[in-house]
């Protein structure tokens, strides 16, 4: 540690990383780490007993799949409304900006009551599905729009000041060169945002996950079907199998640690290809 | 290719950017356009390249109405002030980048891609750079790269905006002495704008000297600095001491308001009262290099006059702080106030 702080001309080193240290440890080290002690309590196989039950499985993969579908579709158009909120001006265009963040501040039950009331099939939304035959709220398919609806701040306040920093020179440059527009967002706009948007994409991924509050208004919560973790890990607790909600809660921490790995993973090196 | 500019109008709101500018710039040229920040040229030379539209007025290449061809129809190369390059992209990718967004027709092969990048990167004396990327460059690297990367799509025409504007005294000096010799081997028909008159006068062919979206002289640098056509020129172009009228009517020898115009380097000096002198007296003695620089005040009220002397001239007649002279113009040029 005493090289480290040779070289460096800023003070305070060893009390800014002791204060880091001891803060990381309090608010997230320890608290995780007492999941696994919980955990701990079951032993291999009842760890075991519990992950791999035919509900836990199906909790999970309603759980991940239906927050991947959310970021994907909050990553296209969370990229549409930061371009739009960047490169033009109209009236109410501070409304709208502020309206981006709204998802942040609601109460997610409030948003999850809301949600299923339009997108019940006697809903405002919901009822024209409904003429087709296609069922959103208290489905799978109500996850993800919930889930759509909490993650796209995410997207949109990630991409918004990147996109902002793409010079109009570049595209001018771009378009002098003879690139059609489409050209010049291909291979000069996208390339540039992409680190931003992929942060966005995690961000909104690891926030579905653990989302709880508005989900379960409006999936329905039928076993197997739309029936999402955080919900199995309530009722355990209500059931005071506290070790068994806390072994579904490692296992998703674990997944979601490696998810995110890997998207740090592809962050580093498509940011290794453009030297800073 | 030439270009012919008739009855510009350029308004930015209130604001008058460009006021009924015609122009002619000759094939195969190299022309300036000079003028302070605001002047208008950035916003002609944008204009000339499509990337913005003026209010009124035509714009013809080699006789051809240009109205209807947007940037990338033009076929004309742009250099910005900050390199504008594409940080994601490698220096080869960068001067590659014309080639490969061709339409499928009429894009090249791959090898005859890699082939012309590199007799470019040649060209701009940066090929061992082809791998790396923008941001480890320095900044007249980079400059040379986004020119390289201009000329790839053969332009036939080149524009320049401030090209050596952010690099430093010396790297600019060697960058446009370079753009000068690049020009002289490829005479492709070139604008570039600036705002450094010694940047202008030294580069171009012809220049253009432009104030407040008016074109104010138009001509070869020497015609330019010998023969300034009018009092902005005087004043933009080298330095220069105003005498008005009113207080040296000998010099000016006009009954009216009229201002007299005198380079520092056009004032003599000499220790005894010579036919219509000024007796001033010496504030300040600076030399700078090859050249001895006065600062020396008229009178009572202490108006203060610029004087530059040779160092040979100054040994002849040295002069210190505080010693009365009087001093002659050798040449003078008197405009109506």
């Amino acid at each position: 540690m005493a090289q480290f702080k040779a070289h460096s001309v800023l003070p305070g080193f060893n009390l800014a990383l002791g204060f880091t240290l001891l803060y990381l440890s309090l608010i997230v080290l320890i608290p995780l780490s007492s999941l696994f002690f919980k955990t701990a309590t079951l032993g291999w196989g009842g760890f075991w007993e519990v992950t791999t039950g035919e509900r836990v499985l199906a909790s999970l993969r309603v759980t991940f799949f239906a927050s991947f579908a959310a970021a994907v579709l909050n990553a296209i158009f969370g990229l549409v409304v930061a371009w739009v909120l960047v490169r033009y001006t109209f009236p109410g265009k501070r409304l709208v900006d502020a309206l981006v963040d709204l998802p942040f501040a609601l109460p997610t039950a409030v948003a999850g009551i809301t949600l299923a009331m339009l997108y019940a099939p006697n809903g405002w939304i919901g009822h024209y599905f409904a003429e087709h035959d296609i069922k959103i709220a208290y489905t799978p398919l109500g996850i993800v729009v919930a889930l759509t609806f909490i993650g796209l701040p995410f997207v949109v306040r990630t991409v918004q000041p990147v996109l902002a920093d793409v010079e109009a020179e570049i595209e001018e440059a771009a378009a002098s060169l003879g690139a059609s527009r489409w050209d010049v967002f291909r291979r000069v706009i996208f390339p540039s945002i992409y680190p931003a948007l992929l942060t966005g994409f995690a961000l909104a991924f690891a926030r579905s996950i653990g989302e709880y509050g508005s989900v379960i208004f409006i999936a329905g919560n039928m076993p197997f079907i739309s029936e999402i973790a955080p919900l199995l890990i309530v009722s355990k607790l209500e059931q005071y199998d506290y070790a068994g909600a806390t072994a579904i809660a490692l296992l998703m921490l674990i997944i979601s640690f490696i998810l995110l790995l890997a998207i740090n993973g592809l962050q580093w090196w498509s940011n290794r290809r453009e030297i800073r | 290719m030439s270009i012919t500019i008739q009855n510009l109008n350029k308004q930015f709101g209130n604001f008058t950017a460009l006021n009924n500018i015609n122009l002619e710039v000759n094939s195969g040229e190299l022309l300036a356009l000079l003028g302070p920040s605001g002047c208008g040229k950035t916003s002609l030379l944008r204009i000339i390249g499509g990337l913005d539209v003026q209010n009124s007025g035509k714009i013809f290449f080699h006789g051809k109405d240009v109205e209807h061809r947007d940037a990338r129809e033009r076929n004309v190369g742009f250099v910005f002030q900050h390199y504008a390059l594409f940080r994601h992209m490698t220096v080869f990718e960068n001067v590659a980048f014309g080639l490969r967004v061709k339409p499928k027709k009429e894009r090249h092969i791959e090898t005859e891609i890699k082939r012309r990048v590199h007799e470019l990167l040649q060209l701009v004396q940066l090929d061992w750079l082809a791998d790396r990327y923008p941001t480890q460059l320095s900044g007249g690297q980079r400059q040379r790269i986004a020119l390289a990367r201009a000329l790839a799509v053969e332009p036939q025409i080149l524009l320049l905006d401030e090209p050596f504007g952010a690099l430093d005294t010396k790297v600019r000096k060697e960058l446009r002495r370079w753009l000068r010799r690049l020009h002289d081997e490829l005479h492709v028909t070139s604008v570039f704008v600036t705002h450094d008159q010694e940047e202008a006068l030294e580069v171009a062919d012809r220049v253009v000297v432009m104030n407040k979206g008016n074109v104010e002289q138009v001509g070869s640098p020497d015609d330019v600095y010998a023969h300034p056509a009018s009092p902005f020129v005087y004043q933009f172009i080298g330095n220069v001491n105003l005498f008005h009228s009113r207080t040296h009517a000998l010099w000016t020898q006009q009954q009216g308001d009229a201002v007299a115009y005198v380079r520092p380097h056009d004032i003599d000096i000499s220790l005894i009262p010579q036919q219509s002198s000024l007796p001033v007296v010496v504030k300040q003695v600076r030399a700078i290099g090859s050249v001895v620089r006065l600062e020396a005040a008229i009178g009572q009220d202490g108006e203060t006059v610029e004087i530059e002397l040779s160092r040979e001239r100054f040994n002849i007649t040295p002069v210190a702080v505080g010693d009365e002279v009087f001093i002659r113009p050798r040449q003078i040029k008197v405009f109506e106030a």
